[in-house]
């Protein structure tokens, strides 16, 4: 129900006192309620629109600035985990296994 | 599409969930108040993901799912009368009335239109000046300003033919209410993202304060919920209980003053009833005095409706988060998406509808495995 979808203004103009405009969404555009937004946007921007109506402008720095401290992260974790891994198996590789001792036959 | 499609990637889901359950050294229980949030943790299975350190209970997020079922049959009686056309959000057609609903309504000749917006109800009166319109004015504050912006160019542009049936809802009560319970077990919350893009957040700071309870701002894709997660826990570990914001790139401190400013102007607080919960005391939104003229309640005499809610549906208890939707007996059985029993099993973003759908698709994966 709260569901907003970030769009570009392709377009601002006043219809009879209000600030409405053009927003595209990945292609499709539809005509959206600008007036609470209206003092802060410009043609160019990203605003959250929920029926009809920009609540609130996607701040486009902010948004890259913590995907990019977020995927920087989890390429580190990732090249952590693969350390992990690779310590892992090597550890096993110098244990002996303890079924092979006792000859049970049983894969590892 | 930009600012959603990145905020989905697979890598940093698995960090984040990896992160969390290094971090967490006991299972904290933690709920969300959105029903988009809880779409996207049941649909990708982000709570299952994090079973061992996190128990996510899902909570009254969903508008559709708490609107009471008095407000429902007031709008099927304004519905069914001739002389109107009656709008609302698409998902409200289902939902149950005591004996109908408006898809019901719709089918015995009544005129009832989907709009996607308010303003296109209030385009339709201008266009049907013969005829009354009235739209279903459902939601949480993230919908509140399109609905007063609706009355308020009604009034403007003069147009008397339109009306609104209110029935808004506000978050912060309800978040008090779940913690003032005997029974509680919410120790953190996220907060909706969108309702805070509205309002900001700074009403939730008393609330972290007094029940200290971590509460963070969140927003809506996999990588925003499972950051928030992160930042809930990470808080209940070195025992804090703050505000904070994962959502900056939406979400600003004061909200969208303007768009708060004409609520204000239009709406004033009010006592409301939510379903499976009972009254919470100033939770919603009713029109301020001057815009009787645009209540639909006084324009068709509704106002004193009152029903009760059937006692098999057990939507109260999993909207407060003392059930699991299959702990409910009728779940699956007497109550489905197809003939709901209740809200929740309605709305695409309610609990159990969540919850059914999900089994549904993991039923038809394993056959199709099998096959």
């Amino acid at each position: 129900m709260c569901l907003g979808i970030p769009g570009k203004i392709h377009s601002i103009r006043d219809d009879a006192g209000l600030t409405m405009g053009v927003v595209d969404f990945g292609g499709v555009r539809r005509d959206v309620c600008l007036q609470y937004v209206a003092d802060e946007v410009a043609v160019g921007d990203y605003v959250i629109v929920h029926v009809g109506f920009a609540i609130t402008k996607v701040d486009e720095a902010e948004a890259h600035r913590t995907f990019e401290v977020l995927k920087e992260m989890s390429q580190l974790e990732e090249l952590d985990w693969m350390a992990e891994v690779a310590e892992a198996s090597l550890s096993l590789a110098r244990t002996p296994d303890p079924g092979a001792v006792q000859g049970t036959g049983k894969p590892l | 599409m930009r600012y959603l499609s990145e905020y989905r990637d697979a890598d940093i889901a698995r960090s984040l969930i990896a992160r969390i359950k290094a971090r967490a050294t006991q299972r904290w229980t933690l709920m969300e108040v959105c029903g988009g949030q809880t779409h996207t943790i049941v649909r990708q299975g982000l709570d299952e993901l994090l079973e061992s350190a996190v128990e996510m209970i899902h909570g009254p997020g969903c508008p559709v799912c708490v609107t009471p079922l008095e407000q429902i049959d007031k709008a099927l009686a304004i519905a069914a009368r001739p002389e109107v056309i009656f709008t609302s959000f698409g998902d409200m057609l289902r939902v149950p009335g005591s004996d109908c609903d408006l898809q019901q309504v719709r089918a015995r000749g009544g005129a009832v239109r989907v709009v996607y917006s308010p303003l296109d109800a209030l385009a339709l009166a201008q266009q049907h000046p013969d005829q009354e319109v009235v739209f279903f004015a459902v939601g949480f504050e993230t919908t509140a300003p399109a609905n007063a912006m609706a009355v308020w160019r009604a009034r403007d542009l003069g147009v008397k033919n339109f009306s609104v049936l209110v029935s808004h809802v506000t978050v912060p009560p309800a978040i008090t209410a779940i913690l003032e319970a005997p029974d509680n077990r919410v120790q953190g919350f996220l907060a909706a993202g969108h309702v805070c893009a509205v309002m900001g957040w700074e009403e939730y700071e008393p609330l972290a304060a007094k029940y200290r309870v971590p509460i963070i701002v969140t927003g809506f894709e996999p990588v925003d919920i499972l950051e928030g997660i992160g930042m809930a826990v990470e808080q209940l570990e070195t025992g804090r209980h703050e505000v904070m914001n994962q959502y900056v790139r939406s979400v600003r401190r004061q909200g969208t003053p303007p768009a708060r400013a004409l609520v204000e102007q239009v709406f004033e607080l009010a006592d409301r009833q939510w379903r499976g919960i009972g009254e919470i005391p100033m939770s919603g939104l009713r029109l301020r005095d001057e815009f009787a003229a645009y209540d639909a309640e006084r324009k068709f005499g509704v106002s004193d409706l009152r029903v009760t809610e059937p006692a098999a549906c057990r939507a109260g208890d999993v909207l407060t988060g003392r059930i699991k939707p299959p702990q409910c007996a009728a779940f699956g059985t007497r109550c489905t998406p197809e003939r709901p029993l209740g809200a929740p099993m309605v709305s695409t973003e309610g609990a159990c509808s969540a919850y059914y759908n999900l089994a549904k698709y993991r039923a038809s994966d394993a056959a199709e495995a099998v096959s």
